[in-house]
C-alpha cells in the first residue's frame, strides 16, 4: 500500500486558505481558561457549542463524561484530517498523506496493544482514529484479529509488513511489545522523509528540516526516558534513522548520562531554540516540562515556516500539529478534572503557544 | 498561454494578408496590432493572478460564507490591469 500520486499540480492556495481559517478557529488561551474550571460534563456541553458540535451530538447517546469527550475528539480529528486529503492535489496530497500515516502507526499500535491486553474487537475499534491511509474496512478486519500473529499477517501486504514480521520473532522470544511498536514507528519515520529531502524547492527543504528536527526530538525524548527509567534497555534499538543530530552510537553513549546529553543538545544547532527547555530540565529535573518545551519549539517553528512560506506544505503542517495539540490539551483537561487534579497541575500538562 | 498563441497566429495572418512588402522592415506589426497585443498580455497577467487569488478565495468562502463579498473583490482586483491596458488602445487608435 503506498500513497497514490493524484493528477494535476498542487492547489496550495485553496488548501492554505481553508487551513488558515480552521487554524484560527482552534481553542485559544481564553477557552482553555474556561475549560480548566469545568467538570467533564460541562466540558462536553461547552464543546457542543464549538467545532465539536456534530461529534458530541452523534455520540452523546452512546457515551457520557470523559469517554464522550475523548471519542468526539478523535472523531473530529479524523474528520478534519480526512478533509485535508480530500482537498489536496498532486504533490501536496502526497506530502500530507505521508505525514498522516502517523495515524496508521497509531492504529496498528492500538490493535497490537488491544490484543495483548485481551480486549475484544469492538473495544479496539472504538479507539481507532480513522485519519490515516488504511480504510475503515481494513482496520475493522484488523480489530477482529484473534492474535497478534494474525494481525501481523493481515498487515503483511502493507508497508509495515516486513518490519513487523521481523519484529514478531523478537516478540515471541521476549513477550514484550516494544519490538513491534518500534518497528511500526521506524517504518513511519523512514517513509516520511524519503523523497522530501532531495527536492530543490526551498520550502520543501525546510519541511524536510522540520521532519529531521522532529526525529531528533523524538530520539532525544526516548533517550531521556530510558535514562530516567533506569531500565536495562539498549537505546540503539529505539533509534530512529533520518535525524541529523544523533547517530545510534552517540545515543547509546549519551543515555548513560543525562548531563552529557543536555550539553550535547545545547551545543547542537537546536541549542538556541531549546535553551529554555534545557534550563528547565537541569533546574527542575522534570521530564514533562522538557517534553512540553520540545513540543512548543516544534509548534513555534512550524508556525514561523507557515508565515514565511504561505504557499507550501508548511501551513498545513502547522495546522495538523496545532490541531493535534488541541485534542491532547482538551483530553488532558477532561482526564485531569475527572481524576481530581488541581487547576495548576492540569495547567502544567497543557501545551499552549 | 492561450492568449499568447492567439497573438502569434494574429501575427502570422498579418504577414500572409498584407505580404512583407506592405510593411516597412522595422514595422512588422501595425500600431493597432501592438496595442491589441498589449491588452492581450495584460489580460494574460491578470488571468494568472486571478487563478491563485480565486482558488484561495473559494477556499475561504467554503469555510465561511460571509467572506463572499471580500473574496469576490479580491479576486477581480487584478482586472484593473486589463482596464489600464485598454487605455493604450485609445492612446494609439
Amino acid at each position: 500500500m503506498s500513497v497514490k500520486e493524484t493528477e494535476g499540480s498542487s492547489n496550495y492556495e485553496y488548501v492554505t486558505a481553508r487551513v488558515k481559517k480552521r487554524r484560527a478557529k482552534l481553542f485559544d488561551d481564553e477557552d482553555y481558561r474556561k475549560l480548566l474550571r469545568m467538570g467533564p460534563g460541562e466540558i462536553a456541553r461547552y464543546m457542543e457549542e464549538t467545532e465539536y458540535e456534530t461529534e458530541i451530538n452523534a455520540l452523546g447517546s452512546r457515551y457520557s463524561g470523559v469517554d464522550l469527550i475523548e471519542y468526539s475528539l478523535n472523531r473530529n480529528l479524523a474528520k478534519h484530517f480526512e478533509d485535508l486529503l480530500r482537498w489536496a492535489d498532486g504533490r501536496l496530497y502526497t506530502l500530507i498523506a505521508r505525514y498522516l500515516r502517523k495515524f496508521d502507526a497509531w492504529n496498528i499500535k492500538t490493535v497490537i496493544r488491544g490484543i495483548y491486553s485481551g480486549a475484544d474487537g469492538e473495544t479496539i475499534a472504538e479507539d481507532f482514529i480513522y485519519a490515516g491511509e488504511f480504510d475503515r474496512q481494513f482496520l475493522d478486519r484488523l480489530a477482529e484479529a484473534e492474535s497478534i500473529e494474525e494481525a501481523v499477517e493481515l498487515l503483511d501486504r502493507t508497508r509495515y509488513g516486513d518490519a513487523l514480521a521481523a519484529a514478531y520473532a523478537d516478540y515471541e522470544d521476549t513477550g514484550v511489545l516494544i519490538p513491534l511498536e518500534n518497528a511500526v514507528d521506524r517504518t513511519y519515520y523512514e517513509g516520511l522523509i524519503a523523497g522530501v529531502a532531495e527536492t530543490d524547492n526551498r520550502a520543501n527543504q525546510l519541511y524536510a528540516d522540520f521532519l529531521r528536527a522532529e526525529i531528533d526530538f523524538r530520539n532525544a525524548r526516548n533517550v531521556l526516558r530510558i535514562a530516567r527509567s533506569g531500565a536495562d534497555i539498549d537505546p540503539e534499538e529505539y533509534f530512529i534513522e533520518g535525524g541529523d543530530l544523533f547517530t545510534a552510537s552517540d545515543l547509546a553513549q549519551l543515555s548513560e548520562n543525562v548531563d552529557e546529553l543536555v550539553t550535547f543538545v545545547r551545543d547542537s544547532t537546536y541549542g538556541d531554540d531549546l535553551s529554555d527547555a534545557l534550563d528547565e530540565l537541569e533546574r527542575a529535573d522534570s521530564l514533562i516540562g522538557f517534553e512540553h518545551a520540545l513540543d512548543v519549539a516544534l509548534l513555534e517553528y512550524s508556525d514561523r515556516l507557515s508565515h514565511v512560506f504561505p504557499l507550501s506544505i508548511c501551513p498545513v503542517l502547522s495546522y495538523i500539529l496545532a490541531k493535534e495539540r488541541e485534542v491532547e490539551n482538551i483530553r488532558a483537561v477532561a482526564r485531569g478534572r475527572e481524576a481530581g487534579l488541581s487547576q495548576e497541575e492540569i495547567e502544567e500538562e497543557l501545551v499552549v503557544l | 498561454m492561450f492568449e499568447t498563441m492567439l497573438a502569434m497566429v494574429e501575427f502570422g495572418v498579418l504577414f500572409a494578408q498584407g505580404g512583407i512588402d506592405a510593411l516597412t522592415p522595422l514595422q512588422a506589426i501595425t500600431e493597432n496590432g501592438m496595442a491589441a497585443l498589449a491588452v492581450g498580455l495584460a489580460a494574460l497577467g491578470a488571468g494568472y493572478a486571478e487563478r491563485g487569488i480565486g482558488s484561495a478565495a473559494i477556499g475561504a468562502i467554503a469555510e465561511d460564507e460571509s467572506l463572499f463579498g471580500t473574496g469576490l473583490i479580491m479576486t477581480v482586483l487584478p482586472e484593473t490591469l486589463v482596464i489600464l491596458a485598454l487605455v493604450v488602445v485609445f492612446l494609439v487608435g
